[in-house]
Formats: C-alpha cells, structure tokens, sequence
C-alpha cells in the first residue's frame, strides 16, 4: 500500500516537473531532488521512473521527448555517486547510448553521461564506448555553447578520476576525442576549459608528441586571444582570463617549442602594441618553461625580432629622466615590482631569461648566444650609437645569474669604463654604467633596512666573488673624479656620478664600509659647496638613501662635520678646504632636508643645536644667528612629531633642558628676543608634549616650583608667561593643579591692576596663559562666572576673549551664549571697532594647540570647532548687520566676519556663501586693508567653486575690483596683488560671452597698474591683462 | 638642407637663464603685517626652508598678536590709521622697484620660437646684456627701450615674426610712456636693414595685428610666458 501510494506520488512528482521544466527551473530541480531522495532511500527504483517516463520519451513530439529526458537526466545528476549498482549503471548507460542519435535530446543525454561517469561503478568498458561514442558520432558544430560545454566537463571528470593512468589504452583515445571535440569551439567558457585541458594532456599524458600539432592547432589558431566581454555575462570571464589559460596552455610543454616561436615571431611584427605585449609575455612565459635545450635553435630568431623592439622601439628612460634623481628613483624601483610592463622592459626582460635558461642548461649554449649578441653590439660602442640599448640589452643578460653577470661585465665594461676627461664621453659612461649597477642589484639583490634591534652587530651580507668586485676602485675612482674635478658648471656629470654613487649604496655587499664613508664624504662636501637645485636634490636623496642603510656612518661621516662647521659667533665665515665659505644657512637646510624620519639623526641633531645655541645666546647681539637656529630645532620637532618617542623625549630633555632654561632666563638674544622666546617656549612645548605621560604630573610640580615659585611670574609681570603657557599645553589635561583657581585669580589680579605696567608681550603670555587655563583646567561654570560683559575696559576684554577662546575651542555648552554677547559689543561705538579686532583670536591658530596625530591627551580641541563657531555666530552677525544703519557699526561686523573668514577653511563656509557674497563685496570698500584682504582671499576660493554664483555677480565685482588694482592708502600690496589675481581667475571661470562685455573695460582698467611701483604687481597685472587679451583668441596649431 | 630651419641650435637649460636672484619668494615676504625686523626674520627663514613653515606661521602670528593688543588705545579710528600708516610708510620706505633690463629679458626670454618647442632666452635670440632701458625716472617723461635681437642663423626667415612677439608682448606689458625699438643685432641678419624698418614701422605693425591668423601665432608663442 505504501508502495502505491509513493508511486502515486512519483507520477504526480513527474507531472509536475514536466510542467515546470522550462518555466521554473528552480521548483524543476527541487522536485528531481525529492525524486532523486526517494530512490536513495529506496523507496523506489531508478527503473520505476524510467517506466513511469516511458510514454514520454517515445512520443514524436520533439519537447515531450526532450522534457522527459530531462527529469531521468536531473535525476540522475542528483542521486549519490555509489547508489547505483554495476548493472544498474550498464542498463542506463546503454538506454542513453541509444539516445545518442537524437540530436535534439543532446543535452541531458550528455549530462547523463556526465553523471554516470562519476559515479563509483562505472566500468572502463562503459568510459571507452562513451569516448569512442563522442568521437564518432558527435558533431560539435551542430549545438549550443551550453551543450558543447558538457563534452569537455566529461573529460575532465574522466581524468580527474584517473582513469587515464590506471588503464593507459586508454590515453590515445582520450587525447583524440579530446582533440575532436575542442576543434573549432568558440565560446569563450568552452574555450578556457579546453585551455585547460589541453595543458592537462600536454602535461601529463603519454604519447602527446604524435598529437603534438594538431593539440598546438587547436591553441594557436587562438592567439592572440581578445575577447570583449558582454555586459551583464553570466560567466565573469575577462579578456585575461582567457589570455592567461592560452599562454599557461601553450607554454605548458616543451613538445609545442618547434612551433610556438616560429609563430610568435610572426606575429612580432604586429603593429598593436597590447598584441605585440601579449606576444612577448607568451615568448616569456614559454621560454620560462621550457627551459635551456628549446631555445638553442630558436634563440637567433628570437634575438633578431626582440632586437627591433629593443633598439628601435625604444621607450626606456631618457637623459632627462636619468638626471632627475626622484623620477629615477621610481622607476628603478617599478621594474622590479610592477605588474604593468612596458613592452621595452619584457623584451628586456626575455633577453635576461633566455641567458638564465641556456645557462642553466649549458654553458657552451650561453656563451654562443651571449658571444653573437655581444659581437653584434660591439660596433656601438665604436660609433657611440644606440649605446643606451646596447647596454640595456648587455645588462638585462648580466642580470640573470651570477655566471651571465660575470660573462658580461667581463666582456662589456672594458669597452667603456675608461676615464675621460671629455664631457661628452664622461656623461655617456655614467649613464652606460648605470645599468650595470642595476644588473648587479638583479643578480644580488639591494641592501637591505638593517633594524633597530641588529644595529649593534651589523650582519655581514656576503655577496658570491664576482667581476663586478675587480672594477669597484676604478669605478669610485672615475665617479670621485667626475664629482670633484670637473668645474661646477658641468652639472649633467655630477648629476649623475651621485646617482651612481647612491645607487652603488643600495647593491647589496659591494662596498666596504670605508668606501661608504667615502662616498658619504663626497656627498656631504658637494652639497655644502654646490648650490645648483639638480645637484642639491641629488646629493640630498644620497643622503636620505644612505641614511636609511647607514644612519651611523651618515651620522658619523655628515652630519657631525656639518654640525661641527657651525661657528659659534656668526661673523665668522665658516671655511672649506680654504678656498669656499659655506653659509650658515645652508648647513642647516640641508640638516633640515635630510634628518626627517631617522632616528639617530633627527636626535642627534637636536641635542647638538641646543647646545650650540646655548654657546652663541652668551655672545650677545646674535640674535639672529639664535632665530636660525631656533627656527631650525622647532622645524626639526614639527616635522618630526610622530618620529620622536618617549624614550627619545627624555634623552632630549635631559640633555638640553638646564641649558634651555638657562638661556631663557638669562640671555639677552632669547630672553629679551620676542621671536627667540616664542620659539623657545614652543621647543619646550614639544618636549613636554613627548616626555612619557607618567611623568608629567612630576614634571608639573617642577615647573610650578621654577615659574611660580622661584620666578614668580604671578606676582610681577614677567616674560616668562609664555613658555610657562606652552609647557602647560604640551602636558596631560588630566594632571592636577591643585591650586588651580588661585593661579586663575593671580593673573587676572596681575592683568588688571594698572600700577605694574606689562609689555604687549608679557600680555600676550598671560592670557595664553588664561586660555590654557580654561581650556584644561578650570571648570566651565566657573570660567562663566566670572564673565562680566558690563567692564568694558580694554583688559577686560581680553582677558574674556581668550577664556572665550579656551572654550570655544572644546565646543562648550556656554560659547554660543558668549559669543552672543561678542556680537552685542560690535555695536557699542566706545569698543566696537577693538571688539570686532578680538574676533580673529577665537579662530586664530595657535600651533601649540594644533593637533597631532595620536596625541588626544594634551588640549581639549575639538576637530571641527571652528564650523560649530562659524555656524554660531554667522547669522547673528548678518542680520545684526542688515538691522543696523550706522557705517561705522555696520564696518565692524564685517570686520569681524572678515577676520574670522581669513582663518576659516573655505569649505566650512561654502554651506553660507548665498548669504555672505553680498557682504563681502561690501566689505571691499571697508577702509581697512585686513578686511579687503580677508575678502578677496574668501572671494577668490568662491569664484573658483561657485561659478554661478560669480558669474551672476560679476557686472558688480569687475568694477570694484578694477578700483582696488590702484595705489591708494588701503590698497595695499597685497590687496593690489589679490584683485588683479582674482581678475585673472575670473577669465577661466565665467563664460565666455560673459567675460567679451567688460574685455576692454579690463584691458584699460589694468593701464594704470601696469606702472605700479612693486613689480611683483606689475607682473601680476601683465599676467591678468594678458589673460583678457587671450579671451576668445584661438592659438595657431 | 636646412635651408629656413636652424637645425641645431645651442640651446641654454631654461633653469640657467638669466633670472633675479633674490626675488623668487616674494609674495611670501608679503602676506601679513610685517615690520622691519620680522621681514629681515622671514628672509633668513627662507633661506632655510622655502615651504610655508610652521615657524613662519608662528612668527606671524606673534606679530598679529602683538599688534591686535594695543598698549593703549585712545581713539579706535586713530589707532587702526595709525596701523595702517606703518604699513604704508613701509611700502613708501622700501625703494620703488624700477623697471631694468632683467624685467624686460623676463618679459620676452620665455617666449616660445615659432619652429622649435623652445624660448627665446634657451635660444639666446634674445639676451640680456642686447638690451637696454633709458629711464630718467620722471613719471612723466617717456622711457626708452631698446632690444637688439640675435636671429638664429642669418637668413632666419622668422626673425620679424619674432620681433612682432616681442613687440606684442612689450605692448601689452609696459605703460604707454615706454617706446619701444626692437632691433637685429648688427651683422646677425642678411636684410638687417629691411627688418628692423618693418619691426618698428608702426603702420605695419598695427596691420599685422590686424591679420587674424598672424595674431593666432602670436598667440601661441606668447603662451608659454612666465
């Protein structure tokens, strides 16, 4: 009974799937998956459906037939490998065998067969007739890609399960069918699964030498593949895909090289580049492969088409390129790495691998190869023609081993490394040398970055003898006298002997470390004595190049001469070799140039120049020779924020500190210097800010005891306000001051009390000072407390401008409120005009409140206060502005907006700039040269955003800035320079038609400033008026 | 062969040209309020890092600082005048930049030759000690200039299109009381005579401006200059 009713069951499953075949192939699958369970569990038999189907599969409708061959074939395809017993699988085989002539049931007869075949019972006898079947009686040009596409998926089960190895009789038939069923196909699915095939059988079966040209065929007659494809493809099969199975495919077996490089000869002389470059990958790929003994007989041809490319085509780097040491840098290192290759480099690079193989195989092979090449490039060295090909070519082959290497440097550098004392000959040896250089690097590899932790036993890299080794003095030799005997005109040469020289440091063992330090000498002693830009980077990349490897020996060999050369009085000149002075300045530019990022050198550096300046701050009047040197420490600590560690911190700190200190205090050239001083404080800064945080609470106390205590800055005015200032910024916010409040009250007290009179300096300290306070330490409400906008005295108003500040800069819940009544004041006539002045202090920046990348734990700034500030007080000021009618209180506002604008960045302010054209137009007739500057610099970065917006203004703006362009009391330089800049920019941005209606109003307008007295703004208005001159005039091509 | 084209001209590297030495970072000098002191700071800034320092930045700052904290403030209008009367004296101070034979080699050396892809100055068409300006320094006496040309080889059939570059540029370049002459150097030039006649005819300098085409090439010799 249950028997009945599954069968039931079967056939409403069958009528079902024949209804949803082809309509829904997804519930189809599902229902052949439930059939396929029953018969699993045995609920009935595989024959049961064949019965159940058989009224089906005769009918003489073709899609019944098709249909119900369809549901046995899914099912099938769904039953587990080892359910089927051998019988059972013969009596299927055979049904379908019987299908084989029904064109039209081809699909799902194949699959069936595909399905079959991997099963666990299936016998050899089964798997010969399917081969035999598909090889006689199967036309590939009659179906569907789709169809097609399952032969090859039963070859592949076929080898996959081994068959071939465990029956061999097998092979012959197998590589046959292979070949009957992958001639002519043309998907590219297909093609790359015969791709792959046809590497399997070349790879791996017996016999492929009888097949080897027609399986060569049936890859060639594809090459070179392209292949576009369609948009929303179903298979994801890219251009590459299929050019990367073709060339694995074909270089596979060495059994296709009689063939493969006679055709891709041929197709060499194709003029697309991207066939050419597919040919050349493919030669590589084959060559690579293949091996040494299969490019004996074919190595001439291949030489005599790559030779072509190589020295015709050329493309590799020019003298230009070579002369500049950064583009230089680049490239030697892409060719190494990059994945895209210029057909150049892979002709190159074949040459290379054509020496490697052959000398592999047999070094008598190589060196008839090497000998031909070498004798047909000799003459160029004769005639000095093609010379940089030649040794390209020369050096690709050197590059391959160390026997190619030896070979080459033996036979070629005798041909030209001979010291000349001719320009011309002198600068094409140093480019010819060059490539040898890099050869060596291929061979050996390049120095590697020693770590930290190996330093003090410096591994000792020993590189196999080689000939390179017998020409390295000569070499040093003709780079030393390239560098120092020529005249200092001749700038191409040294130029380049220091990129030899710095290319010389990278090639893994070759120089000792004197002759490194030698080298670095030569390097040190040209940059300080040469101030041409070319030879100033070259050398300087030498320097950073070598400091990499060898910060010792740089720190050793240049940067303590350089340190040791600057004097301690600056009127002394500081002499070298006797006959040149090198400026002071210069030394430390380069010392600035070079340090960054290392170490020892930045280090080193900075304790040395700390106590130099504490030897020249004694002398008095070197008050400038204390800026340089203080510009130079802070830029060593700004540039290198993140490189300086805790440990580095206070090795700097105990180091310099006391002397600092000292100078500070006691020397006139800092202590009474505003800049020096600034300066100072803000070196301080940055120690205070590096010192390991656990310290800073100590640290605090001390600099408590010194400043408050021992100097008494909150008692009478001192200039020591300052650095006290900095050094609380750089320390934790979350140390405490205990006293905190009464620190507050003394400097306010010392502030207002007008009996100690305080330079504008010791102000500016002080309320730093205040700032830091309530940004950090003092509590919000406090700060609030105290404020009192009803003394209008000017003090007053400072010192609640910069506690605004230290809030503003947190984003406290109280600015907003404040800044209100900021904007209030701006229309009071006693202190409107200062308090506008006052605006530009909330947004200034200050650098020791910037941010530093992973430091959060010194200042509370919020990343992006400065657009809440902006979007707080903007409209309050525009219709305070519309609101009022006085001129002079209305010129406040837009002081202050202008002020403020000057240190926002402009996209803060793009989402306002509908509202604020119009006042900053206004605000260029402001008689105040700030405000017109501020607006132009804001007017300027809009026009070149908003084009519209420009444009619709522009019958305004021309005139107005037409009035600016001329010498009057606030049109200052600056303003000058700006309008005719914004003239210029208004020419690229506004349409043309537009721009033809004031043309020659421009032109004229710009007569007058042609005779300004700065020429910086004469040649601005030259510029300007050219561009207008330009507008709507077509160069003649 | 080279019958009308100087194959083989020397040429000069464009970064050895002739320049101004201590002139190329002034508009740096420029930005902000400066007095004397810091504009002598910021010129040795300078000479050791020509970006846009941090330390330059802090200086100004200082500076800004310094002045927005007036000791004592009277009356506002006076004390911004007063400000801003310092920064006038100091433009009023610092000499007038008179215009000299640099400034006119600058205008003309870097346009570009009609048939090679370079300019004048690489070409040494046009060199500075050839040139020479007249100026008693009354703005309201005219000022002479006199541009003595060097063709490239002395049948150039392109020297009085060059001129005609020199001339354009140098016309739209300097105020009207400048009278320009632009000469070929003596025995450079088979018909010497005959182009400097044509060169500063005004007549025939205004018709060849006339000509559409002829200002397209001026145009594009004119592009490249700095």
């Amino acid at each position: 009974m249950a028997h009945d009713d599954i069968k039931q069951s079967v056939d409403a499953a069958i009528i079902m799937f024949l209804a949803n075949v082809n309509v829904n192939e997804q519930k189809a699958d599902q229902i052949s998956l439930q059939l396929a369970s029953y018969i699993q569990n045995k609920s009935i038999k595989l024959l049961d459906i064949i019965l159940a189907l058989k009224d089906e599969m005769t009918s003489d409708e073709d899609s019944k037939r098709q249909n119900s061959l369809h549901c046995l074939s899914s099912i099938l395809s769904n039953i587990p490998h080892d359910l089927l017993l051998r019988n059972e699988i013969s009596v299927i085989f055979n049904f379908y065998k019987s299908k084989f002539d029904d064109d039209i049931l081809m699909k799902f007869t194949l699959d069936a067969f595909n399905s079959l075949i991997a099963m666990k019972y299936i016998s050899i006898n089964e798997i010969t007739t399917l081969l035999t079947t598909l090889k006689e009686s199967y036309d590939p040009s009659k179906f569907l890609a789709a169809t097609r596409f399952i032969p090859f998926e039963i070859l592949q089960t076929i080898y996959i399960k081994d068959f071939i190895t465990k029956h061999p009789n097998l092979n012959d038939l197998f590589i046959e069918t292979f070949i009957h069923i992958a001639t002519g196909e043309k998907d590219p699915k297909n093609l790359l699964i015969s791709f792959k095939l046809n590497k399997l059988i070349t790879t791996n079966l017996k016999n492929v030498t009888n097949f080897k040209n027609k399986l060569f065929d049936i890859l060639f007659a594809y090459f070179p593949i392209t292949f576009k494809p369609p948009k929303n493809d179903p298979y994801k099969i890219s251009n590459s895909d299929l050019k990367l199975a073709l060339r694995s495919a074909l270089s596979s077996s060495s059994i296709f090289a009689s063939d493969v490089f006679d055709n891709l000869i041929d197709k060499m002389s194709a003029s697309s580049p991207i066939v050419k470059n597919d040919t050349l990958l493919t030669m590589k790929s084959c060559i690579e492969n293949y091996g040494g003994q299969y490019i004996i007989d074919s190595w001439l041809p291949i030489w005599t088409s790559l030779k072509f490319e190589l020295i015709h085509n050329s493309e590799g780097s020019t003298e230009s390129t070579m002369l500049n040491p950064i583009t230089n840098e680049s490239t030697t290192i892409s060719t190494t790495t990059n994945s895209i290759q210029t057909n150049y480099q892979i002709a190159l690079n074949i040459m290379k691998i054509i020496a490697n193989e052959l000398e592999k195989y047999n070094h008598e092979q190589f060196l008839k190869f090497f000998n031909h090449i070498f004798e047909e490039l000799k003459p160029n060295f004769t005639y000095e023609k093609d010379l940089k090909q030649s040794c390209s070519i020369l050096a690709s082959i050197g590059s391959a081993n160390l026997i190619t290497f030896n070979t080459v440097i033996t036979n070629t550098l005798p041909l030209f490394l001979q010291n000349t004392s001719e320009i011309p000959k002198l600068k094409l040896l140093l480019m010819n040398l060059s490539f040898f250089l890099d050869s060596y690097v291929n061979v050996f590899g390049s120095t590697t970055i020693i770590t930290t932790t190996a330093q003090d036993e410096p591994k000792i890299i020993t590189v196999p003898d080689n000939k390179l080794f017998e020409y390295k003095d000569e070499i040093l030799m003709i780079l030393g006298m390239a560098l120092t005997g020529n005249s200092k005109l001749e700038v191409t040469v040294r130029t380049l002997s220091i990129i030899q020289f710095t290319k010389m440091i990278k090639m893994v063992g070759y120089l000792t470390e004197d002759e490194i330090s030698l080298i670095v000498q030569y390097i040190t002693e040209t940059i300080l004595t040469d101030s041409n830009k070319n030879i100033y980077y070259a050398c300087l990349e030498g320097l950073k190049v070598i400091s990499e490897f060898y910060e010792n020996v740089v720190f050793e060999v240049s940067l303590k001469k350089m340190l040791d050369l600057l004097p301690n009085d600056a009127s002394e000149f500081i002499h070298w070799n006797n006959d040149e002075i090198v400026p002071i300045e210069r030394i430390l530019k380069i010392i600035l140039d070079f340090t960054t990022s290392r170490h020892i050198l930045v280090q080193e550096s900075i304790i040395y120049l700390c106590g130099k300046l504490s030897i020249v701050a004694k002398i008095g009047s070197s008050n400038d020779y204390c800026f340089l040197l203080l510009s130079t420490l802070y830029s060593l600590f700004e540039n290198n924020v993140s490189l300086i560690n805790e440990n580095d911190a206070i090795n700097i700190k105990n180091a310099v500190e006391n002397d600092l200190f000292n100078i500070m205090i006691n020397d006139r050239p800092i202590a009474e210097d505003d800049h020096n001083l600034s300066l100072l404080s803000n070196v301080l800064f940055f120690i205070s800010l590096k010192i390991p945080l656990k310290t800073h609470q100590d640290q605090l106390n001390r600099y408590n005891k010194i400043f408050i205590d021992d100097y008494k800055i909150l008692e009478k005015p001192s200039r020591l306000a300052l650095p006290y200032s900095k050094i609380l910024s750089g320390l934790d916010k979350n140390v405490q001051i205990s006293n905190v409040d009464e620190i507050f009250q003394a400097i306010v007290a010392l502030l207002t009390d007008e009996t100690k009179m305080k330079t504008t300096f010791e102000n500016i300290g002080y309320l730093e000072l205040l700032m830091i306070l309530s940004n950090k330490w003092l509590s919000e409400d406090k700060v609030i407390e105290f404020f009192k906008f009803d003394n209008l005295s000017i003090t007053n108003l400072e010192i609640l401008t910069w506690l605004g500040k230290g809030l503003v800069m947190k984003n406290s819940k109280y600015s907003k409120k404040t800044l209100e009544n900021f904007i209030a004041l701006l229309s009071n006539e006693d202190v409107g005009v200062f308090v506008s002045k006052l605006f530009e202090i909330f947004v200034i920046d200050i650098n020791s409140l910037q941010k530093f990348k992973n430091i959060t734990y010194n200042n509370n700034v919020k990343l992006l206060y400065k657009q809440k500030f902006f979007s707080d007080i903007f409209q309050t000021l525009v219709n305070s502005y519309k609101s009022t009618q006085e001129m002079t209180i209305k010129c406040n506002y837009l002081t202050a907006l202008s002020l403020i604008l000057k240190h926002t960045p402009s996209n803060l302010v793009e989402p306002f700039i509908e509202d604020l054209l119009p006042l900053l137009l206004q605000a260029l007739e402001m008689p105040n040269a700030e405000v017109r500057i501020s607006s132009l610099g804001t007017l300027k970065d809009s026009t070149e955003k908003f084009h519209q917006l420009i444009t619709d203004h522009v019958d305004i703006l021309v005139p107005m800035l037409l009035k600016l362009v001329l010498p009057d009391k606030f049109n200052t330089i600056n303003v000058r320079l700006l309008s005719l800049q914004l003239l210029e920019l208004l020419t690229t941005v506004v349409p043309l038609n537009y721009c033809e209606n004031f043309k020659q109003t421009v032109i004229d307008g710009l007569l007058l400033p042609l005779s300004d007295k700065k020429r910086i703004v004469r040649k601005q208005c030259i510029d300007t008026r050219q561009a207008y001159f330009e507008l709507g005039q077509i160069p003649f091509e | 062969m080279s019958e009308f084209i100087n194959e083989n001209p020397d040429v000069i590297d464009s970064d050895e040209l002739p320049s101004r030495k201590e002139n190329i970072t002034g508009d740096l000098l420029l930005s902000g309020i400066s007095n004397e002191t810091t504009l002598q700071r910021k010129k040795l800034l300078l000479s050791i890092d020509n970006s846009k320092s941090k330390v330059l930045q802090n200086i100004e700052l200082l500076d800004k600082l310094l002045l927005i904290n007036p000791p004592e403030l009277t009356s506002d209008e006076e004390s911004i005048e007063e400000s801003d009367d310092e920064d006038d004296a100091y433009g009023n101070t610092d000499p007038k930049d008179v215009v000299d034979t640099q400034e006119i080699y600058d205008l003309t050396a870097h346009i570009s030759d009609p048939e090679h892809p370079l300019s004048l100055g690489q070409l040494s068409i046009v060199n500075l000690p050839d040139i020479e300006v007249h100026d008693c320094g009354d703005p309201n006496k005219m000022v002479e200039v006199i541009i003595r040309i060097t063709p490239t080889i002395t049948h150039c059939s392109l020297a009085t299109l060059i001129g005609l570059g020199i001339r354009v540029r140098l016309e739209r370049a300097l105020p009207p009381r400048f009278r320009i002459t632009i000469l070929l150097k003596k025995g450079t030039h088979n018909s010497e005579n005959q182009v400097n006649k044509q060169l500063n005819d005004k007549e025939r300098v205004a018709a060849a401006c006339e000509n559409e085409q002829l200002l397209g090439v001026v145009s594009k010799m004119l592009l490249t200059c700095k």
